[in-house]
């Protein structure tokens, strides 16, 4: 079982890997953005998932990332990559002293109030004349989506070895045990306040990185496009819908999501948030914790059977 | 004198606020749910009040009473139908909910699409304004806060001076003793639910003319909602009310003084502030 499990993984990669030289730029596309959804959604799921804070503010760190790499590009004059890599570290910096304030808010509070976070961060950078204010911020153009995809895929790949690893570690306990009752996790010696700052940290860093790429993708940023809460929502949704705070449900659920939403797009245009609203809204009820839970809970019953 | 004039304006819009704000407090305080669809159903009656005002010229007030009764039985057999079936003992109880009026707010908004189209409508009625001195009132906004006054009169008296007033009020202060009491928690939900989208829709028909709306702004108005709710006090409406009153303020004035753009962050850095500093609300209790 766990072989095949690893035959697997390594085949999927070196499909992955190899898929640009095959696909044309539809397919590319798609394929860059389902792995950035996914990406994405491991992002959130450290510090929603595991840590229990609910957070609708992550895409903030998704524009600060975007937005740094095209002013180190356009106006330094840096290679896209360290740009990129830079505009993430600035994400995950600017999360400590943030997380430190924010993470004091419970449940719906913290939701919301960072979702406030967000739009203003997104109000801000429209008001800065260096960010080229609300009329956007052109990158030169020089590197393709392939590269694009690769600097992605690497990242959504570190994304969920880091997850599997929290999921093994301590760390990912103390996680968990804040996650349920953060008082007694306390009494038990879990230094909560650090606990969930390093995982609200390591949430902002993912899409930090990955901001810098999508920059690159778009060529062209603007507020709208990079603090899109479409995007936050949706990679949200993926999380909740595979199995909230589980190794594979981001991945699961990002990729049933995608493929649902493409379907759905292509044939009915007219009708197509209607029908993705409610097979959401049918999804949850069906199967309210996700996707890898209830499969999990079928193979457990049928092993005890 | 523009300060007076600003005061008037952010007053007026605040009484609209505050009735969307009851509906979306009365949810939360009875059922923790915080209702991300709550927008939409505002949008959508308002965007239908404009597309009956522009098709047969119906007044809007007229319709109030059936958009009352539309969001009423829409809101009980959303609950009734959906969010009574979500687990309430698992860890993710709130995650579920959240997704839950999550999908149904996209459902919604594709639905309004769908039916009304993307263009962006108000009721141009009574766009006139009475002169006093150099204030200016417009008729259509006097009219507006005045029929929202009523409304939330009208929900306070339901909330103070009745049976399922009272049980409401039980079931958010104290669940197991609201059960313990023999309330029917499940019924006062599914109502409670109800009257919270019906208020939502009577708002969004005033709602429909102060503003150009298409079915894609219900967001800006689960915000101010929550915003609202959350500077007079999660569960209190007398807090709320006073909330909605701030949130206008602070709208009126910061448009004027910094400009639309920035005045667009007026209701978060509101609500963020308020959370952090005053936790329980500007008329909660220190919150536990």
């Amino acid at each position: 079982m766990k072989r095949a499990a690893a035959v697997l993984a390594a085949l999927v990669i070196v499909v992955l890997i190899l898929a640009p030289l095959r696909l044309n730029g539809y397919a590319i596309n798609l394929l860059y953005i389902t792995v950035l959804s996914i990406g994405l959604a491991y992002g959130w799921n450290i510090i929603s998932g595991y840590a229990g804070y609910f957070s609708f503010g992550q895409i903030a760190f998704f524009g600060v990332g975007a937005y740094a790499t095209g002013l180190l590009v356009a106006d330094l004059h840096w290679f896209w990559m360290p740009a990129a890599f830079a505009g993430g570290v600035l994400a995950c910096a600017l999360a400590i002293p943030l997380g430190y304030v924010m993470l004091r808010l419970r449940g719906p509070f913290f939701a919301m109030g960072m979702f406030g976070m967000a739009q203003m961060v997104r109000v801000l950078v429209t008001a800065i004349p260096a960010t080229g204010s609300g009329s956007g911020l052109f990158l030169p153009p020089g590197s393709g989506i392939t590269e694009v995809y690769y600097w992605t895929l690497a990242i959504c790949a570190g994304a969920i070895a880091l997850t599997i690893w929290i999921d093994r570690s301590a760390f990912g306990l103390r996680l968990q045990a804040l996650r349920e009752d953060e008082q007694v996790a306390g009494t038990l010696g879990v230094d909560t306040t650090r606990a969930k700052i390093t995982a609200f940290a390591l949430s902002a860093l993912i899409p930090g990185l990955l901001g810098g790429g999508y920059a690159l993708f778009l060529t062209y940023i603007e507020p709208d496009a990079v603090f899109s809460s479409r995007l936050d929502l949706q990679s949200i949704v993926m999380a909740i819908l595979g199995g909230l705070g589980t190794v594979w449900g981001p991945l699961i659920g990002g990729l049933v999501m995608t493929q649902i939403s493409e379907a759905l797009w292509a044939r009915f245009p007219q009708i197509y948030l209607m029908i993705f609203g409610g097979l959401l809204v049918a999804l949850l009820i069906a199967l309210p914790r996700g996707i890898v839970p209830a499969i999990a809970d079928r193979f457990a019953a049928r092993r005890n059977a | 004198m523009i300060l007076l004039q600003l005061a008037i304006n952010g007053v007026l819009l605040g009484g609209v606020l505050a009735l969307s704000a009851l509906g979306f407090n009365i949810v939360f305080g009875v059922m923790r749910v915080v209702n991300l669809a709550h927008g939409d159903f505002v949008v959508l009656a308002a965007v239908f009040a404009a597309y009956e005002f522009a098709q047969s010229g119906i007044n809007p007030l007229l319709l109030l009473p059936l958009t009352i009764v539309a969001g009423f039985v829409a809101g009980a057999l959303i609950h009734h139908l959906l969010l009574r079936r979500l687990p309430g003992e698992i860890a993710s109880a709130e995650a579920s909910s959240l997704t839950l009026t999550f999908g149904l707010s996209y459902f919604l908004t594709g639905a309004g699409l769908a039916t009304f189209g993307g263009r962006f409508v108000s009721v141009p009625y009574l766009t006139g304004a009475f002169q006093l001195g150099p204030i200016s009132i417009p008729q259509a906004r006097l009219l507006a806060f005045a029929v929202a006054v009523v409304l939330s009169l009208a929900f306070a008296f339901v909330l103070r001076s009745t049976a399922l007033g009272r049980a409401i009020r039980a079931t958010s202060q104290n669940l197991d003793g609201a059960l313990a009491c023999g309330v029917d928690v499940d019924r006062v939900r599914t109502l409670a639910f109800a009257i919270g989208t019906a208020v939502a829709t009577a708002a969004g028909t005033l709602m429909s003319f102060l503003y150009n709306l298409n079915a894609q702004q219900g967001v800006l108005f689960t915000v101010n909602a929550f915003a609202v709710v959350v500077i007079g006090g999660l569960g209190n409406y007398t807090g709320a009310v006073l909330g909605a009153l701030v949130l206008g303020l602070a709208e009126s004035f910061a448009s004027y003084f910094v400009g639309a753009t920035l005045a667009e962050a007026a209701p978060y850095l509101l609500f963020i502030l308020v959370l952090l500093l005053a936790p329980g609300g500007l008329r909660g209790r220190r919150a536990a």
